[in-house]
Formats: C-alpha cells, sequence, structure tokens
C-alpha cells in the first residue's frame, strides 16, 4: 500500500509543521448507513469500483479508495501490462484474494454489470472521452483532473453526466479541505464584501505541442497498446519516450495550453486553482473575457466585473496551488500547507479552521462514496467541473491567439471571433467520438 | 516533448519556436503557407501540424487537399481537425463524398465529422448507414443522427427504434441525443415523444433510464407522475434516475407541485420496511430548497418526519432540517433533542440551521429552561459560536453540576480574550476534578483559536506567575499549546524558576516545540544550572530541531557545530554525525570535517564528510 504510506507520511509531516495547539481531525464522515451493526459493511451497502488506467497518480488514489470499508476494487484496465499486473498486486494483497481482474480494453470493465463506479486517472487524452463512456455504461465515476481538453467537450462531458444520472467526481480533491473550503465559504457567504479579485495560480501559461517523436517499430499490443494509447488522440507514430509521458500527453488539446517544458500550463494546475475561484464565486458561470499574458499575469473579467487573475509571482509562501479572493471589505489566501491568511482575524469568527496540508484525497473520495448512496452531488460535480475548465481552456485560447477574446455564457461561443470558436473542439481520432 | 524536425522548416518551424520560447503572440503562418506544406512532400509529422493549424486559418480553399488524405490512416485525423472546423457547406460535402467511397474506420471517422458539423444534408446517406453490416459505422451514423438533431433526424431514429434491428442501443443513444436538441430548441412535444419511443424500445435499463429523465424534463410539471413512478421503480438504475431528476426538475413560479409530490412519495415510502427510499427522498427535498426557499407546509413536514417514523427517515429528516429550517423549528428540535434516539442528529440541526434569528431564539429559551434542556441549549449555543459571554457567566455560580460542565465547554467555543479570565479563574479554582477537567479543556480550546495569540500567552502567562503547584504546570501545558514567541520566553523563564516540577515541565514542553526559534533557548538551557536530568532533556531537544526541522543549510550546520562543542556524551557526538549526511551541503560538510580532527570521532565523521560528498552535485 504505497498510496497509503505516502499519505501517512504527509499527515506525520504536517503535524510536525503545525502551529502549536493546532489539531488535527479526520472528519467521521463514513455515514452510519454504509455500516452494518458490528462495523462490517452490509453486502448491499458496498460498492464494487473498476480501475481504468492507474499510473503513479491513480496508484494514490487508489490507495485513498482500498481505505474505504465499503469499497471492493475489482478489476484494472490498462493499456501497459505492467500496469495491469501492479494494480492487480496491490488489490489482491489488500484483500488477500486473486479477484482483481485484468483487461486491457477498458470497455470489458465498462461492461461489466457487477461494476458500480470506476476510477480514471489514465492520462488527460482519455479523461474526458473515457468518462462518458463510463457515463453511458452506467457507471459512477472519479476522474483525475484535467477532465477535458476543449470547450466543446467540456460541455458535452457535463450533458452527459446530467444525461446519465451520473455521480461524477472530478480529481479536485481540495475542495474538500477545510482551510480551502473556509475560503472559499468566506468569499461566497459575503464576509469579504462583494469579491473584486480571485487569484489564481496557472504555473506555466505558454502553448506547446505534444510531440510527434522518431517513429520505433510497434511493440507487443498485449505489452504496451499502443493504438489504445492513442485513443482519441491524432495519430503519431509509436515511440517509446512518448508512451512514457501519459501524465502529459495532449493535455489541454495538445495544441493550446501545455506549459515549458512539460505541458499542462494553464489548464494542468487550473484545473485545481480556478476551480477554487469559482467556487468562491459560487459557482457561477465562467469569465467572459480573457485577456492574453502581460508579465506574469492572465486577467480574465467575470460579467459583474469581477476579475479572475491567473497570477505566476507574488504569493504568500502557502505551499503549492495557492489562490486567494479579494473582496471589498477583506481577503484570504490559501495554499497546499493547510494553512490561511486572512486580511483579519475577525474574519474566523471564533472557528478553528483544520490545517490538513498535503491535499490528500481521502475526503474527496469519501465525499463521492457517499454521494454514490445518496446520488446527491460530489463537491467536484461535473457541473463545477465544467465552469473551470471553460475558464482554463478559454485563457488557453486568450494565450494562443494573442488577443482578448469575449466569451458567452449564453450560446457557450466567443463573440464575434471566427479563430477562437473554431478552437473550441477538435475532431477525435477515429472510431473515438464523443 | 517538441517537434523537433518541423523547427528547422520555413515560417513554420519558426512560429513553432516561438510557441516553445512563450511568446504567444507570434502570428500564425497563412493558409497558403500551410497548404503548401499539405501538398508538398513533406513529412507526416509536418503535414499534421499543418493541418492542425488549419484548423483556425483554413478556408474552402484548403477543403480539397484536406479531403484528399480522408482515406490516410496515418492524416485522416489531422485532416479532420481543420474539416470539422472549417466553416461553409464546401467542407461537409468533401465530407459526405468522402463517405461514398471510405469503409472501415476512415468512414467512421468521417462519419463522426459529419455528426459534429450537424449536417442535414446528410440525413439520408446516415439513414442508409444505420444498417451498414459494420457495427461501426451503424452506430456512427446513429450518433451523427443525434447530433444533427432534426425532426428528420428524429423521424428516421423513431422509425429504426420500433424496428428493433441489432445494435439499437446505438440507436437509442442517438435518439436521446437528437430529443435533447429539439428540446433545447424549444420543440418539447417532439423531444417527449422520440424519449417515449426510446424508453418504450427493447433497449438496455441505462437508455431507459435516460429516456425516462429526458421525458419527464420535457414535460414539466406534467412530468411529475412519471417522476413519482420512476422513484418507486423495482430497479435500482431507474430509482436512482428518479432521484437524480427530481433535484433537476425545477418547480414552476412559486407553485411548489414538485415539492409536494415529492413530499408525498416520501410520506408514502416512510412507511416502507427500513424507509431507506424515503430518507434519500429527503434529501432531495433538502438540496431543492438549500437556497432558503422551503414553503412552510414543506419545513412543517420535515419536522414530522424527524419526529417518529424509521430512524433513517427521522436522521434524513432532522439533516434537511437544519439545511432548510428557520428560527420556527428551534422549539420542536429542541424537543426532539431530548429524544435518546435521534439526539446528536437534532443537535446538529440545531446547530445547522441558518440565520441570525435562530442564535436570539436559543439564547431567549435559554431564560426558564429546564435543567434537562440547559445543557442541550448549553451545547448549541457554544457549537453555533453564539457570542452569549454574559449570558453563560451567571451559570457558572450555579448549582446545577452538569450545567456549569456544559457552561465551561460553551465557553471555550466563544469566549474573547477580555473574557479569558473566567476559564483561568475556573482552571484554579475548580468545585471538583471534573470541574476542573472542563475548565482546562475549556480553557485549550478558547486559547488555540484566540487570532492574537501573543495577547493570549501573555494572558496566560501572568496566570502562570500567579498559580502554584499543580495548577502552575496545567497552565503551563496550555500555555505550550499557544506557542509563539511570548510562550517561548514563559515556558523558558520557567524552567529556570527553580522549581523542579516546573523545570520538568518546561523542558518536557521545549523538548516537542514546533518551532526553530526554541534552538537557542534549548541551548541556553543545557549549560544552564537546572540539573542535569533537565539539562540532557534541553541539550536532546536542541538536536531534534536541528534533525528535524526546515532550516537554511547555514543555519543548521552551525547548530550542529555548536552542538558538537555542547555535547557532554559520545553517543550525542555521534547523534549529531549523523544529522549531516541528512542534509548534505557545503556547511554541513565542513562541519564533517571539522570533526575529523577529532581522534575519539574522526572514523564516524569522516563516514559522514563521505556520505555528503557522495551526495553533492559534482
Amino acid at each position: 500500500m504505497q498510496a497509503s504510506r505516502r499519505k501517512v507520511s504527509r499527515r506525520r509531516a504536517l503535524q510536525a509543521g503545525l502551529s502549536a495547539g493546532a489539531a488535527f481531525a479526520v472528519p467521521t464522515i463514513i455515514p452510519s448507513s454504509a455500516l452494518g451493526l458490528d462495523g462490517a459493511v452490509a453486502p448491499s451497502e458496498r460498492i464494487i469500483v473498476g480501475g481504468i488506467g492507474i499510473g503513479r497518480r491513480g496508484e494514490y488514489d487508489l490507495g485513498c479508495f482500498l481505505e474505504q470499508p465499503d469499497v471492493i476494487f475489482t478489476a484494472i484496465a490498462d493499456v501497459k501490462q505492467g500496469r495491469r499486473e501492479a494494480v492487480k498486486k496491490i488489490a489482491d494483497t489488500k484483500y488477500g484474494t486473486q479477484n482483481c481482474t485484468m483487461h486491457r480494453d477498458f470497455r470489458e470493465v465498462l461492461d461489466r454489470k457487477d461494476i458500480d463506479a470506476v476510477l480514471i486517472a489514465t492520462g488527460p487524452n482519455w479523461h474526458g472521452l473515457l468518462a462518458m463512456l463510463a457515463a453511458k455504461a452506467g457507471k459512477d465515476i472519479y476522474c483525475e483532473k484535467p477532465c477535458t481538453k476543449n470547450i466543446a467537450e467540456t460541455l458535452i462531458h457535463r450533458d452527459t453526466m446530467r444525461r446519465c444520472g451520473t455521480v461524477f467526481q472530478a480529481g479536485t480533491q481540495r475542495r474538500n479541505l477545510p482551510h480551502y473550503a473556509f475560503a472559499c465559504e468566506l468569499a461566497r457567504t459575503g464576509r469579504l464584501g462583494k469579491i473584486k479579485k480571485v487569484f489564481a495560480h496557472p504555473r506555466g501559461m505558454t502553448a506547446l505541442l505534444s510531440g510527434w517523436l522518431p517513429e520505433a517499430p510497434l511493440p507487443d499490443p498485449k505489452v504496451d497498446d499502443w493504438d489504445m494509447y492513442l485513443g482519441p488522440a491524432a495519430w503519431r507514430p509509436f515511440n517509446a519516450d512518448t508512451l512514457k509521458d501519459g501524465f502529459n500527453f495532449e493535455k489541454g488539446g495538445g495544441f493550446i495550453g501545455g506549459g515549458v517544458p512539460k505541458g499542462g500550463g494553464v489548464l494542468e494546475w487550473g484545473s485545481h486553482c480556478v476551480d477554487l475561484c469559482q467556487w468562491a464565486v459560487n459557482d457561477g458561470p465562467p469569465p467572459v473575457e480573457y485577456h492574453p499574458p502581460q508579465g506574469d499575469q492572465i486577467v480574465c473579467r467575470y460579467a459583474d466585473g469581477a476579475e479572475l487573475i491567473f497570477r505566476e509571482k507574488d504569493w504568500i509562501p502557502l505551499g503549492s496551488c495557492p489562490v486567494r479572493f479579494e473582496g471589498e471589505t477583506g481577503w484570504v489566501e490559501a495554499g497546499d500547507s493547510g494553512k490561511l491568511v486572512l486580511s483579519s482575524p475577525e474574519l474566523l469568527a471564533g472557528r478553528k479552521i483544520e490545517e490538513i496540508g498535503g491535499y490528500p484525497a481521502t475526503f474527496h473520495v469519501r465525499d463521492f462514496l457517499d454521494c454514490v448512496k445518496t446520488r446527491g452531488k460530489p463537491k467536484g460535480n461535473a457541473d463545477a467541473a465544467c465552469n473551470a475548465h471553460i475558464a482554463c481552456h478559454a485563457a488557453n485560447i486568450a494565450i494562443y491567439l494573442g488577443r482578448t477574446v469575449k466569451f458567452d455564457n449564453a450560446t457557450n461561443m466567443f463573440v464575434g471571433d471566427d479563430e477562437a470558436n473554431r478552437l473550441r473542439s477538435e475532431a477525435l481520432r477515429e472510431p473515438w467520438r464523443l | 516533448m517538441e517537434w523537433n524536425r518541423l523547427a528547422a522548416i520555413g515560417c513554420l518551424g519558426a512560429w513553432l519556436g516561438l510557441v516553445a520560447s512563450g511568446a504567444a503572440a507570434a502570428p500564425l503562418p497563412t493558409e497558403a503557407d500551410l497548404l503548401a506544406v499539405v501538398r508538398s512532400d513533406a513529412a507526416e509529422a509536418d503535414k499534421a501540424i499543418a493541418c492542425k493549424n488549419l484548423a483556425v486559418k483554413g478556408s474552402a480553399a484548403a477543403v480539397g487537399d484536406l479531403a484528399k488524405l480522408l482515406g490516410n490512416e496515418r492524416l485522416a485525423s489531422w485532416a479532420r481537425i481543420p474539416l470539422e472546423a472549417i466553416p461553409g457547406p464546401e467542407a461537409s460535402a468533401a465530407l459526405r463524398q468522402a463517405a461514398g467511397s471510405l469503409s472501415g474506420r476512415p468512414l467512421v471517422g468521417v462519419i463522426n465529422s459529419i455528426g459534429v458539423r450537424r449536417d442535414k444534408d446528410a440525413t439520408e446517406m446516415l439513414a442508409g448507414r444505420l444498417g451498414d453490416a459494420d457495427a461501426e459505422v451503424a452506430a456512427a451514423a446513429a450518433a451523427a443522427l443525434g447530433k444533427i438533431g432534426t425532426p428528420a433526424a428524429a423521424a428516421v431514429l423513431s422509425k429504426n427504434l420500433a424496428a428493433a434491428g441489432p445494435r439499437l442501443d446505438d440507436v437509442a443513444q442517438g435518439g436521446i441525443v437528437c430529443a435533447e436538441r429539439l428540446l433545447a430548441e424549444g420543440n418539447a412535444a417532439a423531444a417527449a415523444t422520440l424519449y417515449d419511443t426510446v424508453r418504450t424500445a427493447k433497449v438496455s435499463e441505462q437508455r431507459v433510464a435516460e429516456a425516462t429523465r429526458g421525458l419527464i424534463l420535457a414535460r414539466g410539471k406534467d412530468g411529475i407522475p412519471l417522476l413519482v413512478e420512476t422513484l418507486r421503480s423495482p430497479s435500482r438504475r431507474l430509482a436512482n434516475i428518479g432521484l437524480f431528476t427530481a433535484r433537476e426538475l425545477l418547480d414552476g413560479p412559486r407553485s411548489g407541485d414538485v415539492d409536494m409530490a415529492l413530499a408525498a412519495e416520501a410520506t408514502r415510502l416512510a412507511g416502507t420496511a427500513g424507509g431507506e427510499r424515503a430518507a434519500l427522498v429527503v434529501n432531495v427535498l433538502a438540496d431543492r430548497n438549500a437556497d432558503g426557499g422551503a414553503s412552510p407546509d414543506l419545513r412543517a413536514l420535515v419536522l414530522t418526519w424527524a419526529g417518529s417514523g424509521p430512524q433513517a427517515v427521522r436522521l434524513a429528516a432532522l439533516q434537511a432540517a437544519g439545511r432548510i429550517g428557520d428560527a420556527s423549528a428551534v422549539e420542536p428540535l429542541l424537543t426532539l433533542a431530548t429524544d435518546a434516539a435521534v439526539t446528536d442528529a437534532a443537535r446538529a440541526a440545531l446547530v445547522a440551521l441558518p440565520g441570525d434569528s435562530v442564535d436570539r431564539v436559543v439564547l431567549a429559551r435559554m431564560s426558564g429552561a429546564s435543567p434537562a434542556l440547559m445543557p442541550i441549549l448549553l451545547k448549541v449555543v457554544g457549537e453555533r459560536r453564539i457570542p452569549a459571554v454574559a449570558q453563560l457567566k451567571p451559570l457558572l455560580a450555579g448549582s446545577d453540576g452538569s450545567v456549569r460542565l456544559a457552561t465551561l465547554e460553551a465557553l471555550g467555543n466563544v469566549v474573547d480574550l477580555a473574557n479569558l479570565g473566567l476559564l483561568v479563574d475556573a482552571v484554579q479554582k475548580p468545585r471538583d476534578a471534573a470541574e476542573g477537567e472542563a475548565a482546562e479543556k475549556a480553557l485549550l480550546a478558547a486559547c488555540v483559536r484566540m487570532p492574537d495569540r501573543e495577547a493570549c500567552a501573555a494572558r496566560l502567562a501572568t496566570a502562570v506567575d500567579a498559580a502554584s503547584g499543580d495548577t502552575k504546570i496545567k497552565l503551563l501545558d496550555i500555555v505550550g499549546e499557544v506557542g509563539g514567541t511570548k510562550a517561548l520566553a514563559t515556558v523558558a523563564a520557567a524552567a529556570k524558576a527553580g522549581n523542579e516540577p516546573l523545570a520538568d515541565a518546561a523542558t518536557r514542553l521545549l523538548g516537542k516545540w514546533m518551532t526553530a526559534d526554541a534552538a537557542p533557548v534549548l541551548l541556553d538551557l543545557a549549560a544552564a544550572p537546572i540539573g542535569e536530568k533537565f539539562q540532557t532533556r534541553a541539550f536532546r531537544g536542541y538536536i531534534r530541531i536541528a534533525r528535524q526541522f526546515a532550516l537554511p543549510d547555514a543555519e543548521r550546520a552551525e547548530m550542529c557545530r555548536k552542538a558538537l562543542a555542547a555535547a557532554k556524551e559520545e553517543s550525542d557526538r555521534k547523534t549529531i554525525l549523523e544529522i549531516l549526511p541528512r542534509y548534505p551541503s557545503a556547511a554541513t560538510l565542513a562541519v564533517a570535517e571539522e570533526a575529523m580532527k577529532l581522534p575519539a570521532l574522526e572514523a564516524e565523521a569522516k563516514a559522514a564528510a563521505e556520505a555528503i560528498r557522495a551526495k553533492l552535485p559534482k
């Protein structure tokens, strides 16, 4: 259980770094209905989970699932034989069985009637399409971010989750961490006054293509299935280095977005930071105006005049993924250390906010599983993810075109900008479609 | 990853180089430049990226050259990127034409692109493809018809759904998307008809669920009976889509019809065994009204469900009451809070109830509250963080022990710095052991949430000075929990006060201090006349900081240097040397090399130096 060990280690590190007296408590969030009288989970309350594309990040997520008493992880689909075998070993070791089945083709997992939910942690190239196929197969979904590659895919993704009645949780786990939640609550509930600016850390703003490396002989598809790895991405020849870069492959659509030197840029980090900014403005529609970068900033404007600002520098050192919300009467800044800085201690109003550093996904996974049972909306639901992703994609288009673009949230089109509108979507490689 | 080879050619390569370097405003190549690459014998990679850029720059003039690539298994996916994006009839016509000559995957791709373009003129061709021998082609055609979403496309899909042919689920998927299009364009009647056709066809349960949701939404308020029927379905999938749809279906203006229908269903389901499904419906009602729009009737019903019935329903109703209730719910919830079966849930609801008016009602209710109710009210006051110190203070002098304990707990949550003395006094002069323990917990809870911890520590320091015996140590422990500069100074002074129990407590606290500013204090104590036992403890606390804390390289090295000089025991010196390789730097290397000059440490210091050198960049 490597993933779990990592998480425990982070918690210990957190405790060592806490200011004295700051309590560390894990919320009791497993509903009693999920547990049998003796604490064991009744079979009818178990959630059967399959995994699709479980690499390094996915293995961490998987650890969070395996910790939950009401989860049975039962199948792994991966285009890489090595990953299939590694994940099967993790699951089988956990349960002391040999029951975890291995599949090269994810459709075999989606076809299984006994599987309730899937954990999708492929590279970003597959996230959107796979989630939609899983939803159509009737599965609930926990999917790593970024969830989509462009604006059109984002909208279809949201509509598909609605259409299929899917409980969808984007891997935006910071929504289930108390200090970020509190910061967003301060903004949402007017405690900072009317919100004027929300700041996100993009960690890279430049565009980068996804690569076409020299052609090498195709591997045995039973070992590394290159055709399935490419999936919806436009064709390119096999090269082992491309296969290794699944984490970034086609991130941001491969054409727009991506950072230097390893891709991602606005979308990679924005799908976390902008997501939190969107939460701070009540998960409303994304900004309507996006300016190209000036210095280390991209300024975007919401319909009410508030600004979403992607900013590389000038953060209070609170760890990675910082966000800052500024209202007319106060401000708050938070980061991955689990700490908050407030314009005034009065904003705490006597509350003690738990400091949980290291951005663990445990609580986010639990939120997802609870919603699978209640059919409620998890914190990182598809509607919320949709707005945050559109903001990131639109900012990437402003970067790419090098000019201001205006977005109409009613039509989901750019206003009077044919080139920007052409970048709203991109053809998928055959036979895949949205 | 870079398209290295492209960087070597013409203006396209120059543009790529600019993008990679971050010059985002670099102009895109012209259509003519890009077409020249597509038409040339350039490498596939060059043609691919030219296609991609034509998605932005391409026009009708590019369509012919792009269409020639549609049968190319390597470049077809690249060519379809601009062919989906270029406006005008030419691209649509080229795709239709290609569909007539291609097969297999390339044909599937072309049909997919036709769907993205919503090419109405392709309806007839796609209708024909629904019966294609290649199942992938047939499925693509159904999906494309769905995206086209016209009445004509709906007619084709409906006809095929009725025919009960193979791969009916693919046709149903197209039908559902088509109905969505019709509904979005205001044709609710046609959408409803198509949804109904899908849900009565021989398709998978998932498609039936999707069509049922669509039909309910298309019917609006008239969809309520179907919603209720769906909630009652023995199929978990259908019942689940009912719950999902119930959250989406909006009421008419202030009609509340949907809420009332759901409420009636919750009441009916509450009578079934266990009531689990009723609880889920109650959750839906809470979600639907979480913005404060619940009607008085619904609020009353929620409290009724909370009052009796299956436990699952009662708990769900109490949670709902906390979310959608108002001040009028305080009294019923207080009554329920005395019911052992739901005490915690009722109290949680009281804590969650929105609105300042709730605070006023809770405080008013304290006057004359029964002995059984008062502890509950005090818990609510504390957990709602109602700043009611003035009302709480007299209760500390009351005769009821349980009320005094609850008051202390509440004060821990609400007391401000100016009134911290109430809890300090309670720690210093408890009536009994239980009250003393409660006072310590409350004081700790209050102190660690004080926004100005320096002022808090100063207030506590005064109390430490004035206290004696065990109380002094208890207060010192709380000072340690508060932390900060003043707290550190207070604990350090306690260590040197010449009082052995106090020195014991102080060195214990300093030994686990959470910030590195304790280091000089600990080093000083290690040489101070506080007794050998405490000197050793202080010294090891100093080593702990050097070993565990995040420090600048030079600072850590200097700490180790000082520690080596101050260490009295050989084992401590070896422990210090073990720290150095954990933080390899020039500074720690220098300390190790200095230690090599000490004969007793030469071997260990040499090993440490070698380990550091191995880790340092060459």
